[in-house]
């Protein structure tokens, strides 16, 4: 089994090979049946992937403990569910999954374009084909996941059983963040080869964009998905209540999906406008190198962090890959500089286009926040020679403003008018949602709240919402107006006739959901206490009390657990049951956290284990506020976010639009 | 109370106790100390402060220092060279304002100031507050024919 496994692994190599190749020659030669050919190997590329991927998962579910990567990750007291997840458990699997992905992407983009884009599709399979060809050299040749276990290099041997996951993955969300993250990561290529496919044959007009505007949002959805995910783990597992540490293997998954969303705002000028050509290019090629980057970071060992795989010799690969392909990108941009010129001009800073400019400046400079704290402790020790940490404080003190900026151009952008806003306009649009913003503020002020940030952060939610709501109003008004329609179906015919405007306000309205939940962090409150059982401790507006705790055992773990009892004003509020488990295999103490979610705070309890001399148990508790926010948040992007892929009922053949002339005379309205 | 099917396993989960004054090193006044402080642990990105693993190998040492010296009546910025002294410059939960630790924050206001440049540049190059030429009745009638057709089509 691990010969055909291997095997296939190395066929589907030397097929991307073949597929580059041909792609390549055919369209250099005008030589239709090699570029055809090539759209076929990338088929077989993907039934072989396919056919790798399948045999480690069935070793991995059947326990074939002569393999040392299912001897390593996973165990027979293994749950099935988490012997499945074993697959992207590790750095040969999760790479098997990357490649996986990769092919299933390709094969999709191949038979969605059998008979549209001919010009650029052989450019497009060249690019996603070498991407593979280097993903499929690596677990190839250098970590492959079917290497078998053997005594000095001779007789294969079978371990009997395997040491498991990492008891930390082993949790539900694990089952979905990893693939969930890859398919946002891996999705990313799919624009970029159709930007490069485009450069290079100098496509007119921007009908890359059009064709990838779908996939640029599915991606980010992935993207936004995993990354919640991933939070939400944290969240729930880690045992300190932290969403986000900053650690370096999150923000490698966080700067493309910054980048990518400055794309999705600024593709909107290219759209209407025919303006930042360049600037769309410089953002989707940003956004797949930084893929690469951060499957880099997390893999190569250069940054540390909980999340990174085991160090291994591929770092260097990745540096040598990145190199070659931004330097290509750049000097096929520069190349073809003429090509993508401006379409119109400016005409004023005060307009929705600039408002995209600032909001792309913010989202840039966050990301290179981001990506320079991350990667300071390395700069300092290489120049400096001496590591200076760059940890939590410093991430929170530089982006917090820099959230709230964007926040705040969230609002600002609906209310600004395409070309320009007279101040009429600004006067108009602006007096209610800043008038709702202040009374926010004050009125948290008189409730005794006087933390800058948190102030500032409510008080803007305050006014995105007021402006999401006014322009679903103002919308759904002038329908009911017009065609008679109640308020509901009005509101559906509205965001029906522009889907991605409409979609997109919702997504925002998301976005402000979270911010709500950031804000809550500013007001958190905990205690860690030993405390006997019976015994009460207080925090905020809870009583705690430990009445029990209990022990047991399953095949795959032995747990503890502590009976919480929290009561409010003498009245019982929730029994809560937090638990510690020790894996039998890993021999590792894991934290299972209990938390009493609510819309207003969330009560958190983690049992951190118990006292060596004392016998007591020790009790982490929390109270949250408002992070539920950030999870509904999530719902409300997610469902914008498909309202954005629906097509529209209305087709914008008039988006771009250009002054033509100015009448002397009062023109009377439209009939 | 309950019966274990496998009492190692019993004398593992008691083996995994916490030390018992662990939880005594979460007050105030560590904290305050603790905030500036990086946890070097390798495993968290937090401070000694809001480092949550009770047990962890560098945090819970680095909070017991800090409560020694403050018995001794040491202050914060004392205590805090004491650890820079021992650890270098990595002791430190956020870059010093000094050496090459002053880049880490100049680093991304520079940024941002090269991207607003970048932007003031665009805004001059492209910017063309239009002079729109005036139009003939003729020229209006024939706009206005084109909106009624497409407004018809909405309908």
């Amino acid at each position: 089994m691990e010969n055909i496994g291997a095997l296939s692994i190395l066929l589907a190599f030397c097929l991307t090979i073949f597929a580059i190749a041909a792609s390549l020659v055919g369209a250099w030669k005008k030589k239709p049946f090699l570029i055809v050919s090539a759209e076929r190997a990338v088929i077989c590329v993907w039934g072989l992937v396919t056919v790798a991927s399948g045999l480690l998962i069935y070793a991995l579910m059947t326990g074939d403990y002569r393999l040392a990567y299912v001897a390593a990750h996973s165990n027979k007291a293994m749950p099935m569910i988490y012997k499945f997840s074993a697959w992207w458990g590790g750095q040969e699997g999760s790479l098997l999954m990357w490649n996986f992905i990769l092919a299933t992407y390709a094969l999709v983009v191949v038979l969605q374009n059998r008979r549209k884009h001919r010009a650029i599709m052989p450019y497009v399979t060249t690019t996603m084909m070498v991407t593979q060809a280097f993903f499929l050299m690596l677990i190839a040749f250098l970590v492959p996941p079917f290497q078998v276990l053997s005594t000095g290099g001779k007789a294969i041997v079978d371990v009997g059983d395997g040491q498991g996951l990492n008891p930390l993955l082993q949790y539900w969300t694990m089952v979905i963040h990893p693939p969930t993250l890859y398919l946002g990561y891996v999705g990313y290529i799919v624009p970029f080869a159709f930007a490069l496919g485009s450069l290079i044959t100098r496509q007119p007009g921007d009908s890359w964009i059009f064709t990838t505007r779908r996939w640029a949002i599915v991606t980010w959805l992935f993207q936004s998905t995993g990354i919640l995910l991933g939070a939400g783990w944290a969240y729930s597992v880690l045992g300190w209540g932290g969403y986000w540490g900053w650690d370096p293997v999150e923000n490698a998954s966080f700067l493309p999906w910054l980048t990518s969303t400055a794309f999705l705002h600024s593709v909107t000028m290219q759209e209407k406008k025919g303006m930042m050509k360049v600037w769309n290019l410089v953002l989707v090629a940003s956004t797949f190198f930084l893929c690469i980057f951060g499957t880099f970071l997390t893999r190569s060992g250069i940054v540390s962090s909980v999340h990174a795989f085991a160090q291994s010799p591929i770092g260097p690969y990745f540096v040598a890959f990145l190199t070659v392909t931004i330097a290509i990108t750049i000097l096929l941009i520069l190349s073809r500089l003429d090509y993508l010129k401006s379409e119109a001009p400016l005409e004023s800073v005060v307009s929705r286009e600039s408002s995209f400019l600032f909001n792309n400046l913010i989202l840039l400079a966050s990301c290179f926040a981001i990506l320079w704290g991350t990667l300071f402790p390395v700069i300092s020790e290489a120049i400096a020679g001496e590591k200076i940490s760059v940890d939590a404080p410093w991430f929170n003190r530089v982006n917090v403003p820099i959230g709230l900026a964007l926040l705040f151009l969230t609002g600002v952008g609906p209310l600004l008018a395409w070309r320009r806003s007279t101040p009429d306009n600004l006067k108009r649009n602006f007096l209610w949602p800043t008038i709702g913003m202040v009374a926010t503020i004050a009125g948290l002020m008189a409730f005794g709240i006087s933390h800058f940030y948190a102030l500032l952060s409510l008080g803007l939610c305050t006014f995105v919402t007021w402006t999401i709501v006014s322009e679903f109003w103002k919308g759904t008004m002038a329908i009911r107006q017009k065609d008679g329609l109640s308020f509901v179906p009005a509101v559906i015919e509205l965001t029906h006739r522009n889907t991605r405007r409409y979609g997109g306000y919702i997504v925002h309205m998301g976005i402000v959901m979270m911010f709500i939940g950031f804000s809550g962090a500013a007001f958190n409150q905990d205690t860690t206490v030993e405390v006997k059982v019976g015994d009460k401790f207080p925090l905020g507006r809870y009583e705690i009390k430990v009445s029990d705790i209990k022990m047991g055992q399953n095949e795959n773990y032995i747990w503890q657990n502590a009976i919480v009892e929290a009561t409010v004003d003498g009245k019982p509020f929730a029994t809560l049951t937090p638990e510690r488990r020790i894996y039998e295999k890993s021999q590792q103490p894991v934290s299972m956290v209990a938390i009493k979610r609510q819309l207003n705070e969330d009560l958190y309890i983690n049992f951190a284990g118990m006292g060596s001399e004392s016998q007591r148990p020790t009790i982490q508790a929390y109270v949250f506020p408002l992070v539920s926010w950030i999870w509904a948040g999530y719902w409300v992007l997610l469902f914008g976010s498909l309202i954005c892929l629906v097509p529209a009922k209305v087709k914008m053949q008039y988006a771009r639009t250009e002054v033509v002339g100015v009448s002397t005379k009062h023109v009377p309205a439209t009939k | 109370m309950f019966r274990l099917r496998n009492s190692a396993l019993a004398l593992l989960l008691a083996g995994y106790c916490l030390a018992q004054s662990s939880s005594q090193y979460v007050t105030p006044e560590i904290r305050r100390v603790g905030s500036k402080l990086a946890c070097l642990c390798g495993a968290c990105k937090n401070t000694v402060a809001t480092c949550q693993m009770l047990e962890c190998h560098y945090s819970l040492p680095a909070r017991q220092t800090i409560a020694k010296l403050q018995k001794e009546g040491a202050a914060d910025d004392k205590i805090i060279d004491g650890f820079v002294q021992r650890e270098g410059k990595k002791a430190l939960a956020e870059p010093p304002n000094e050496g090459f630790g002053i880049m880490a924050i100049a680093a991304p206001v520079l940024a941002v100031a090269a991207g607003l440049g970048l932007i003031l540049w665009f805004l001059r190059r492209y910017r063309q507050p239009g002079v729109v030429p005036a139009m003939t009745d003729e020229e209006v009638r024939q706009y206005q024919d084109q909106i009624d057709k497409e407004f018809s089509k909405l309908d």
